[in-house]
């Protein structure tokens, strides 16, 4: 689904955020990415849904060269990747349910299955309550859980997902990883950049740690 | 859900989300169509009346001595050498003195001691319909002045020479506001369509980031610009046209505006002006799209 060829990526005036990176993620598979803060995870990611360019090496995502696609192809793409953003990017004058339907709009889904999708993601996050809130009136967890929803909304092929547990407590960390795994069990490819250790620790997925912009292990999860 | 459905709703999402600066902007294209429509509608009608006018225009050429056959033959030559004419008449001293009597009727005994040839024989010329430009006029007069044995040439010059300046005077109205006001419309709807961008950068990024494609994102904006054009410039002729109706029935009778037979525009008339109004407020969504838009 995923492969990088010695990707890099340098910001002015010559700060390296990713270095020399090489690595493939299969089809369907559930991939963690750790570090510390500044690693360059979530550059990473903005490297894979095309919101940033590499200053070097190729990255093709389902057979294509992302950064090649232009217009209508990188939308449809882009329809096939679901990303819940470290910031959550969400729509603060507009409703819960809104914001989770956005994504499913633009692939001019029919309104009664947004719908009834939205109300499905809402039951399993426990936000149904929620559903008219507007979303710069929600905690900070209920905010990062409508981004996630809004993430898997539109059931697509590839899920990228930065911190998804950061402001989250013990239980409703569960759910959102109950929800992912769903999402996964269900064929989609996962990435997720964390630093929580809780989440990928007891799974037998693979993980990658970034240290400085580099590689600094590929390893398999403690249950492998 | 297809791609017009989901369009359609973005649009109404947008005017409801920005309706204030929507409606300063719905305001000012009606208003700019209600003026120039104005001024546009005055000046088609005086066009109407001129050409009204124009029907009866005729040039009475007076002469020296009343032509015989062979002169009266040259004479007709020489006029339409310079260009054909609808028709020539030679009144001759006789005629001329009769239709005077008649013009004056009850009072024709004042002529009773006049002798029956101290009126000038004439030439009658009807121009062609496509010979009444002002100018054309004047030409053919200086032309018909120099003719041999012609005391002088008359055909309103005063009425004719104001009505032409006025129609001028009122074509540079029309050019003008039109100008100003196509300007104002077009620099508003882009001005609007612009700041709905700007406040709305986050949900555009948003959009683009979940796969919407350019269409998708643009064609909400363009549709705004249409709407502008197509209500304000519906909105903009049903002001004048309730105005005209108003004052049509209040200034009924004899009057400026019978002489004038005041109409309305015509249905192709109409079409084009919103028409118009659509594309220049269409155009300007786009300018703005072009120039603010970055997707």
């Amino acid at each position: 689904m995923i492969e990088m060829i010695k990707v890099g990526r340098t910001y002015d005036p010559d700060i390296t955020a990713l270095s020399d990176i090489s690595f493939s993620v299969e089809t369907g598979e559930m991939f963690f990415l750790i570090g510390r803060s500044g690693a360059g995870k979530t550059t990473l990611l903005k490297l894979i849904c095309n919101m940033e360019t590499p200053s070097n090496g190729l990255i093709e995502v389902a057979g294509y060269n992302i950064n090649k696609l232009k217009g209508k192809d990188l939308a449809h793409l882009r329809q096939r990747i679901g990303v819940a953003y470290q910031d959550f990017k969400l729509l603060n004058d507009r409703t819960v349910a809104e914001n989770i339907a956005i994504s499913m709009e633009v692939s001019y889904k029919k309104p009664r299955a947004i719908k009834n999708r939205v109300r499905e993601l809402l039951d399993q996050l426990q936000l149904v309550d929620k559903h008219d809130t507007l979303t710069g009136e929600l905690s900070r967890g209920e905010q990062q859980r409508v981004a996630l929803a809004r993430a898997v909304a539109n059931s697509p092929r590839l899920i990228l997902v930065d911190e998804p547990t950061g402001n989250l407590d013990a239980s409703t960390t569960k759910q959102v990883m109950e929800l992912l795994t769903r999402s996964n069990k269900a064929g989609a490819t996962i990435v997720i950049a964390t630093h929580d250790e809780s989440i990928y620790q007891q799974s037998n997925h693979r993980i990658m740690e970034l240290s400085n912009g580099r590689i600094s292990s590929l390893t398999r999860g403690g249950k492998a | 859900m297809n791609f017009w459905f989901a369009v359609l709703r973005q649009t109404g999402r947008n005017l409801r989300q920005t309706w204030t600066s929507q409606f300063m902007t719905f305001l000012t294209v009606s208003l700019s169509v209600l003026i120039f429509a104005f001024f546009y509608l005055i000046y088609t009608n005086m066009i109407g009346a001129a050409d009204r006018l124009s029907d009866d225009l005729r040039l009475i050429v007076y002469l020296e001595d009343e032509p015989g056959v062979e002169m009266q033959k040259q004479l007709r030559r020489k006029i339409t050498n310079f260009d054909d004419v609808e028709e020539i008449h030679f009144i001759s001293k006789a005629e001329a003195y009769e239709r005077f009597a008649k013009q004056l009727g009850n009072d024709s005994d004042v002529l009773a001691d006049m002798p029956k040839d101290f009126l000038p024989a004439s030439i009658e010329v009807v121009p062609l319909k496509s010979l009444r430009g002002y100018s054309q006029i004047k030409l053919f007069s200086e032309y018909l002045a120099s003719l041999p044995g012609t005391e002088k040439v008359q055909y309103g010059q005063e009425w004719v020479e104001r009505f032409y300046y006025f129609t001028r005077l009122l074509t540079i109205v029309v050019l003008l506001s039109g100008t100003l006001l196509i300007l104002t419309a077009t620099f508003m709807v882009a001005y609007t369509i612009r700041l709905t961008i700007m406040g709305r950068q986050a949900e555009l990024e948003l959009l683009k980031l979940v796969g919407a494609t350019n269409s998708y994102i643009r064609t909400p904006f363009l549709i705004e610009g249409l709407l502008q054009g197509l209500m304000g410039s519906i909105i903009g002729l049903s002001a004048l046209y309730g105005l005209f109706q108003w004052i049509s029935s209040h200034f009924a009778g004899p009057g400026l505006l019978n002489l004038f037979h005041f109409n309305f525009f015509p249905p192709v008339v109409i079409a084009s002006i919103i028409l118009g109004s659509i594309c220049l407020c269409s155009l300007g969504s786009y300018t703005s799209i072009r120039k603010f838009l970055r997707i």
